[in-house]
């Protein structure tokens, strides 16, 4: 426990936590307000359509910056030579990490909570600048979907947090993680596109006598950022993931049942790595 | 298997550290004993930092054996670290956080640390005053400090500090020396520091580990080394130390003969002969016509560790001398 208030307190008072919350609200506020003029065809804007949209943002804009900011809260131990204090006074690795990544799980939910709460802000300024009533967020299954929103999205958010993690401790740096952490988050959905369109000419060569079905789910949708889309998306209202679009036409959707273990064991196995590695690293 | 004796709060035998190609530790054994402090003095590059980060787990050895407090330390067994503190190489802190909440954090890992220790820390190192602000506006004696104040947190049975007097002003030299000896004499706790400044640790250290290129090549109490080295500090004018190295060097043939040819200290020359023997050597300068300006009995440790080591100008067979 002692470890984990430490790892708040950091987080606490290093000014990242708060620019990078700071930029992810700025960057949907002014989303949201410059999108909003779409909702005057909406009539009401209604819960779920609302909280599919905060989704969307917190689960994908959010999952990104959840790579970073992991990236940056554990490499830096080695950017500032701190580690080493902590090895030195007999502290077990695998426990600080551990430590950490609690520390990191309660941020990002913390995070997320406030992210929600900011959406429904935001859902009711954009319905007063356009002129578009808004219905009360637990209104019908408000509550429910809600809750499942969070419920699912959590864990996505927190493996994705955990890629970055691993990344930036076998990699030592909280710069090099962040960067690579990027890259392997945009680089799987560009991989993933051209994947899907591999798989469609595939498809295209053995004829359409049945009309066009999509196909899958192939391997490559089970891939760590890939699959957590999926999980995101059997939320209520979900569907359409940043990295979605055209392939949520093309491709089968991985069921629930199949997405959110995978999500799980990816959290686990990324976290086991960097476990791993760090028991390994001379740290010098 | 090799065993330490209890008395020793450090040994090392036969310890190998290799970084790739370089082998930076070549077999290392060192005995520091318990209730004393150890200066550990080494030049640039000989192995120093690499033998503290071993025996605070930091790094694993290729090969040969650590013993804290008479039992052999493995990587693996870190909470035999826990009677341990340490500052390695740079002091490092998140720098956004004040000292205070630095230490704080800090305690927080490893042995269970009273929140009171914090504070009782700070106002050994004096940095009560500062404590609140963030590390970053500290001026590198300040951050040693705090790096001291970090390595003494755990009420430690051994200190291993590497550089502590780096930035330290004249002020926290004496202050830092005075607490070392109290951590020491009174509390019956081991220090081992290694430093550059040979002045620092002459008149700290009760004993001395001297180690190049990654092997030890000489230790001992300081005050038996300085004994045993006998020799005689002559100071001649510069431009005569071709002359009078040939004289120097001939009163003791079989003697290395260290001279400073350029700086402040040109003109100096340890001769390696008991002390007495001083009369003899200003009488064989004076009939070749150079008067000494100064003839000191006596040794210190910075001739020694320039001998051992090799890294003093030899003015005996081939004179290094000034244009």
């Amino acid at each position: 426990m002692r470890l984990i208030r430490a790892e708040l307190l950091k987080a606490r008072r290093r000014q990242a936590t708060y620019v990078m919350l700071g930029v992810f609200m700025g960057l949907m506020g002014v989303i949201y307000l410059l999108a909003g003029s779409a909702f005057q065809f909406i009539g009401i804007i209604d819960f779920p359509v609302a909280y599919a949209l905060i989704g969307q943002f917190a689960f994908g804009l959010g999952g990104l910056l959840a790579v970073v900011y992991a990236a940056a809260f554990v490499g830096a131990d080695w950017n500032w030579g701190v580690l080493r204090n902590v090895i030195a006074r007999g502290e077990s690795r695998a426990r600080y990490l551990l430590a950490k990544a609690v520390a990191l799980a309660i941020l990002l939910g913390i995070a997320m909570l406030i992210v929600f709460a900011f959406g429904i802000l935001m859902t009711y300024v954009t319905g007063l600048i356009w002129g578009v009533p808004v219905a009360s967020p637990l209104r019908g299954s408000g509550l429910v979907d809600l809750v499942e929103w969070l419920a699912l999205g959590y864990p996505v958010l927190i493996q994705r947090a955990m890629l970055g993690l691993a990344v930036a401790v076998v990699l030592r740096s909280q710069l090099a993680g962040a960067v690579v952490g990027i890259v392997l988050y945009l680089g799987e959905g560009i991989i993933r596109l051209m994947l899907t369109g591999a798989s469609l000419v595939g498809r295209v060569g053995q004829g359409f006598e049945d009309g066009f079905q999509p196909i899958g789910p192939e391997w490559f949708q089970y891939l760590p950022i890939s699959i957590g889309d999926y999980v995101v998306n059997a939320a209520p209202g979900g569907g359409s993931s940043l990295s979605g679009g055209l392939e949520q036409f093309l491709l089968k959707p991985v069921p629930l049942e199949l997405a959110l273990p995978t999500v799980l064991i990816y959290l686990v196995v990324s976290l086991g790595v960097a476990i791993v590695a760090l028991n390994r690293q001379e740290i010098t | 298997m090799i065993e330490a004796p209890a008395e020793l709060a450090v040994a090392t035998r036969g310890l190998v550290k290799s970084y790739g190609r370089h082998t930076a530790l070549t077999g290392l054994d060192m005995s520091v004993p318990s209730g004393q402090v150890y200066g550990f003095l080494g030049p640039n590059g000989s192995g120093k930092t690499t033998a503290l980060r071993l025996l605070t787990g930091l790094l694993r050895p290729n090969a040969g054996q650590i013993f804290l407090f008479g039992q052999e330390y493995s990587w693996r067994d870190r909470k035999r670290l826990f009677r341990v503190g340490s500052l390695i190489e740079t002091p490092s802190f998140y720098p956004y956080m004040s000292g205070r909440e630095n230490l704080v954090v800090l305690a927080a890992s490893g042995p269970i640390t009273p929140l009171a220790r914090v504070d009782q820390v700070l106002e050994y190192v004096g940095m009560s005053g500062r404590s609140k602000d963030p590390v970053q506006t500290y001026s590198l004696g300040m951050k040693q400090r705090l790096g001291i104040a970090a390595a003494m947190l755990s009420d430690p049975d051994l200190l291993l500090l590497d550089e502590p007097a780096n930035g330290l002003d004249p002020g926290g030299m004496v202050a830092m020396r005075e607490t070392l000896r109290w951590f020491t004499r009174e509390l019956g706790k081991t220090v081992v520091i290694s430093s550059h400044l040979l002045h620092e640790i002459e008149l700290l250290a009760d004993v001395v580990g001297i180690i190049d290129r990654g092997r030890l090549i000489r230790e001992g109490q300081l005050e038996k080394l300085l004994e045993d080295a006998g020799r005689v500090r002559v100071r001649v004018e510069p431009a005569q130390m071709a002359q009078a190295a040939a004289i120097l060097g001939a009163i003791a043939p079989d003697r290395p003969l260290y001279g400073i040819d350029s700086g402040d200290q040109a003109g100096l020359f340890t001769v390696n002969v008991p002390v007495a023997r001083a009369a003899e050597i200003n009488r064989a300068l004076a009939e070749a016509g150079i008067y000494a300006s100064g003839i000191e009995p006596g040794s210190d440790l910075e001739t020694i560790f320039l001998e051992v080591t090799g890294t003093g100008g030899s003015v005996g067979d081939r004179p290094v001398l000034p244009a």
